[in-house]
């Protein structure tokens, strides 16, 4: 072979490498984690999640074990993908080396070398993708079995493609499991006190905008099991996740969902059917979902069951037969490869660089619970709590509330906020925990306190804008105008 | 020698030249001075007095027109459908079985609302460009007689009374009803509605019309609005009861459920007293039925969901067995079906309280909406066949009608009346205007403030750097052309950057609207021509006498008693004609409390007596308000030695601009 050819052949192989073809239309992503690997020592939650050897694979069709392509290679570990909207880039969630930290990484579905995408201290994970290509991920990642109770909390990162990552989380407690919704926003899992007070933790479903303005509860707060994970909008607009009583180690969980129509009020089971337990629902098109499913337990897989792929109808009574399943692995992730419609975007109002947010509460006697110990008074003044790291709570000051219950208070914004509202006796009425955040020059309004989900304003003009705001900040009060009477 | 005389000339030149320069632009700016009555002549350029003629503007000029079907009407043995073209002057028929068209018709001023009689011989057509209805032979489609009514009637009822034959009809542009005896075909009375008379409905038994009123009355800028469902006795006109519909607006259909006792109209309930901090949550506007029962009770019940909204209701048709109703969502494309037996018991289980609250919780339509049928652009107008089996969808922009069976609730077909009028820009553009899915998960369209591309009546608060700090009137978008700049502080330099940037920031919270379609939108703006006033008869004929006295009331450079009026106070100077602004930035006197600045763009005036409420916060709720009530030191013009007279004088002649 001539010095030319070799040279036509190396450029022509480089040029081959370079490009990513499409995979074949119905191919998969799927996590697969190797059978009876016991999770390394000061394990993250990643680790037991997806122990040594775990890998991201490209399913083509016909599905058979032959057909897997592994996308994680030269990955100790790697799992959680998530599909581009143009369907042509697997997002992941990787190990480099056994002491690296978790990383996000991508790869073209049509194969090549994993590229990683952040450098997060204490790790990433949960990776998800919002409008315009914008990478929304959880960092650090927490150790294992302390997801929801760290000192340290995960919170949510977005990162535009070539640009470093901006915090959009600014709760006390992990940000988790983001996904975006069709209309935008950013779907995550969080924890909070029960409003039952049945458990002191449980994780529900939040949402924000993507420049992590307007966080708000999105279902799952009172009532159901105490763990969900993995929520995921279905193609009819339903959100599926799984729920389980606890979230220690092999704990698996079912699939269940809300109606987004009503999403406080209508969770319920996902499938007719009864299955040992759920690793994961996807959307597919139409209104199937595609479903990693535990069945009974096969030889050499007893530590974790045997998860395979289902696809499953919206009305199936029964599970069926699995799509795929590898005797050698268990296949506990699966999500499709296909281009679909991108979600919105959202111009944002943030305004960087402002040391503030303006809260505008509607009428702070607004409540679907009692105040305590019944107490019927009206509120008189609002005091409002930052919460400042490892659980310290700093009072910032209260402000008067005016006679139809309506505050306008502009606060230290990107700091966890508390409120309470008081009776003209200094008597906490009502008590709201510091999970609210507002961003720099957010302004942010509320119907009142512990308020009825999904409900629209009365047209009705608050006193409040009457007369300017109230300023408080971290370094003690500022300016506090008087309230007003109609 | 030769040189030197060279330079002594070139010298002279450059210095007379120079002079010339200086004196004339101080000329000029004396005369800007003396002309616009304006110490600081920073912004002024000549353009602001020497305008373009309207005959330049886009909305002057001729434009294509397109086979877009407004309202419809089913013959009573359902086998054809007549539906009004407004924008081609003509009524088509369609044969139901084959869906196509069989004839079409001339009929001259904008058909919009349709009615038969009983034998389904006498087609009724409310024409709504001029003012004026048609009575057509179905035979032939010849016109057998016409009458004038108010000022642009959009639809027509017909009704057996015990005194005769009546046509009901709504004025939309006169604020008022018409009732019409059909032989002969006279106007018997017209009684006043609410604001803006849009749809009407007749009772089973022929005893009662109910006629739907699209825009909201507010006592004050801040106090809740109201639209009102008047119900009039057909026989004589008379009015027997006004339904307050509470902070509803854009209510544009009506229908009645006999076997329920209840009338529905199609509304958006508004919450524009609350700052607009956010969109989700409906915090903005949300749409929803209102549900008036015979002892006066009226329930208004959403028609969103907590997390998609079906923007701008407008028709809506109960079936005959009052066990459905549908309602056509104009910026969603879709006609929700509501299942009437589950919303009725749900208004039996609730208490006092959770029906006063319904409309704001969205989470409850689940519980009643049995189905969401996709349409074509812009459904607007529904019609039902008499046994109920067949319903009709208007879809506006797309120039057919979407039949649907109402069994399977799945579409039959299309009648197809024209090509979609996709190569004309401003149709394009009109499709922008009215869909809702450039906003936070489709809650409102362009529309949904701007009906027709007018104002809705009401002042919102928008986020601006502070909350509840930036109450602002809506503007009229008709007649816009060459007013730039926009926005009350005249910081919108073009329709793009208005709607553009700033509306996905405090309004839309979703991404812009991408760039060709804000392009086709603020085409649409610029073609809508200003609102009419005055009634079609009297459209190029002379002032009347009070109308002329008002005009030069308005033209007065001096008062009755000769003391002249400064120039930056007389009328003309600032509402200079033809546009009737000088587009520059004013302070008449009007900075509220919470106002960041006193001074204001100066709005336009072609088509002001229907610009209701006036001001920049809205707060004078007719022309009349701003000179007494809200006037101060004769800044807003000097009015001081006007008598009342002379105000009413210069009103009438204002709502003839």
């Amino acid at each position: 072979m001539s010095s030319h050819t070799c040279i036509l052949l190396g450029a022509a192989a480089l040029l081959l490498a370079g490009c990513h073809p499409d995979a074949p239309e119905g191919s998969l992503v799927l996590t697969q984690t190797p059978v009876g690997i016991p999770p390394p020592p000061s394990a993250t939650v990643l680790d037991v999640r997806y122990p040594p050897g775990s890998r991201v694979v490209l399913l083509v069709p016909p599905f058979r074990a032959d057909t897997v392509r592994e996308l994680s290679h030269g990955l100790v570990a790697a799992g959680d993908p998530c599909v581009s909207w143009d369907g042509r880039w697997v997002y992941f969630a990787g190990k480099g080396t056994d002491e690296a930290a978790w990383q996000i990484y991508r790869v073209n579905v049509g194969g090549g070398q994993p590229e990683l995408v952040t450098r997060m201290p204490g790790g990433a994970m949960d990776p998800s993708i919002a409008a315009h290509g914008e990478l929304v991920f959880s960092s650090p990642v927490p150790k294992a079995g302390r997801l929801s109770t760290p000192s340290e909390p995960a919170a949510l990162y977005g990162q535009m493609p070539g640009h470093e990552p901006s915090r959009l989380t600014f709760g006390t407690e992990s940000a988790v499991d983001s996904t975006v919704l069709r209309d935008g926003r950013v779907l995550f899992v969080t924890s909070g006190a029960r409003g039952d007070g049945r458990s002191p933790r449980h994780l529900s479903l939040f949402t924000i905008n993507n420049d992590g303005t307007e966080v708000t509860a999105y279902a799952c707060v009172d009532g159901g099991e105490d763990i969900v994970r993995r929520p995921r909008e279905l193609g009819d607009g339903r959100i599926a996740f799984l729920a389980s009583r606890s979230e220690g180690p092999g704990t698996v969980g079912w699939a269940e969902f809300v109606r987004s129509s009503a999403p406080f009020a209508t969770r319920s089971s996902l499938f007719a059917f009864h299955g040992a337990g759920c690793r994961s629902v996807e959307p597919m098109s139409g209104e199937d979902v595609l479903a990693c499913i535990e069945t009974s337990a096969g030889g050499g897989r007893s530590m974790m069951r045997n998860a395979k792929v289902f696809r499953v109808g919206a009305d199936a009574a029964a599970i069926g037969a699995p799509i795929f399943d590898d005797p050698q692995w268990n296949s506990i992730e699966a999500t499709p490869v296909a281009a679909r419609a991108e979600p919105n975007g959202h111009t944002s109002a943030v305004m960087p660089g402002a040391p503030y947010g303006t809260l505008l509460c509607l009428n702070v006697n607004d409540g679907s619970e009692p105040a305590a110990d019944g107490n019927p008074a009206p509120a008189a003044e609002l005091r409002v709590f930052a919460s400042v790291g490892s659980g310290v709570r700093r009072t910032l000051g209260t402000v008067p509330v005016d006679s139809d219950g309506s505050v306008i208070v502009q606060l230290p914004a990107d700091v966890p906020l508390g409120l309470d509202t008081l009776d003209a006796q200094g008597h906490v009425l009502r008590h709201q925990p510091a999970l609210l955040w507002l961003r720099p020059g957010e302004n942010r309004a509320c119907i009142g306190c512990h308020e009825q989900r999904n409900h629209a304003p009365r047209n009705i003009r608050p006193l409040a804008t009457m007369h300017g705001p109230a300023h408080l900040t971290l370094n003690g009060p500022t300016t506090v105008p008087h309230a007003t009477t109609p | 020698m030769k040189l030197e005389r060279i330079i002594l000339v070139a010298s002279s030149l450059a210095l007379a030249g120079a002079g010339a320069t200086v004196g004339g632009f101080s000329g000029l700016r004396y005369h800007e001075r003396l002309r616009s009555g304006l110490p600081n002549l920073g912004m002024v350029s000549c353009v602001h007095c020497h305008q373009r003629g309207l005959d330049t503007l886009p909305w002057a000029k001729p434009r294509p027109h397109h086979d877009a079907p407004d309202g419809m009407a089913v013959s009573p043995d359902g086998k054809t459908l007549f539906i009004a073209l407004n924008d081609r002057d003509e009524v088509a028929e369609a044969d139901v079985a084959s869906l196509s068209v069989t004839r079409r018709v001339k009929v001259p001023g904008g058909p919009f609302g349709l009615a038969l009689d009983a034998t389904g011989r006498r087609l009724f057509v409310a024409c709504r460009n001029q003012d004026r209805v048609a009575v057509i032979d179905t035979r032939d489609l010849k016109e057998l007689a016409a009458i004038s009514v108010g000022i642009r009637p959009t639809d027509v009822a017909y009704c057996l009374t015990p005194a005769g034959e009546r046509l009901i009809v709504p004025n939309s542009g006169s604020n008022d009803i018409s009732v019409l005896s059909v032989s002969p075909l006279l106007e018997l009375t017209r009684s006043a509605g609410g604001r803006e008379p849009y749809a009407v409905a007749v009772s089973a038994d022929g005893g009662r019309v109910y006629i739907a009123n699209r825009m909201a009355i507010h006592d004050q800028v801040l106090s809740q609005p109201a639209s009102e469902l008047t119900v009039l006795d057909p026989s004589n006109g008379h009015v027997l009861n006004r339904v307050e519909l509470h902070s509803a607006h854009l209510a544009e259909g009506v229908a009645e459920v006999p076997a329920r006792g209840w009338v529905l109209n199609s509304m958006v309930r508004v919450r524009n007293l609350v700052p607009i901090t956010q969109v989700k949550d409906g915090w903005v506007m949300s749409t929803g039925v209102a549900i008036s029962k015979r002892d006066g009770e009226v329930t208004q019940v959403p028609l969103d969901e907590a997390n998609a909204y079906f923007s701008d209701p407008s028709g809506i048709v109960a079936s005959p067995d009052g066990k459905r109703a549908y309602v056509a969502s104009g910026g969603a494309d879709v006609v929700t079906v509501l299942d009437l037996d589950r919303l009725g018991a749900w208004l039996a289980h609730a208490g006092e309280a959770e029906r006063s609250d319904a409309i704001e919780n969205m989470a409850l339509s689940y519980q009643y909406v049995s189905a969401r049928i996709p349409t074509g652009c812009n459904p607007q107008h529904l019609a039902l066949s008499p046994d109920g089996s067949r319903l009709f969808v208007a879809e506006r922009l797309d120039d057919r009608v979407l039949v649907v069976d109402t069994a399977s609730l799945k579409p039959v077909g299309r009648i197809v009346l024209g090509d979609g009028g996709l190569a004309d820009p401003i149709r394009l553009g009109e499709r922008v205007f009215t869909r809702a899915r450039y906003t936070f998960q489709g809650q409102f369209s362009c529309r949904s403030c701007h009906p027709d591309g007018h104002v809705d009546g009401l002042s919102y608060d928008f986020d601006g750097a502070g909350v509840g700090d930036n109450l602002l009137a809506n503007r009229s978008l008709c007649g816009v052309a060459g007013t730039e700049p926009f926005k009350w502080n005249g910081k919108n330099p073009t329709l793009q950057y208005q709607d553009g940037p700033r509306f996905a920031r405090v309004l839309m919270r979703t991404d812009e609207i991408p760039q060709p379609q804000l392009d086709e939108l603020a085409t649409f703006i610029k073609h809508l021509p200003p609102t009419r006033t005055i009634p079609w008869s009297r459209v190029g004929q002379p002032l009347t006498p009070a109308e002329e006295r008002g005009r030069k009331l308005f033209f007065a450079t001096q008062r009755t008693d000769g003391t002249p009026i400064p120039v930056g106070r007389q009328c003309q100077t600032c509402h200079r004609p033809p546009l009737f602004t000088d587009r520059l930035l004013t302070s008449v006197g009007t900075q509220g409390a919470q106002d960041t600045s006193g001074v204001f763009d100066t709005p336009h005036l072609i088509g002001v007596g229907a610009m209701a409420p006036y001001l920049h916060d809205g707060r004078a709720k007719t022309l009349e308000e701003i000179w007494t009530v809200y006037q101060k030191d004769d800044l807003h013009g000097v009015s001081s030695y006007w008598s009342k007279q002379q105000l009413n004088d210069l009103v009438e002649y204002l709502k003839t601009i």
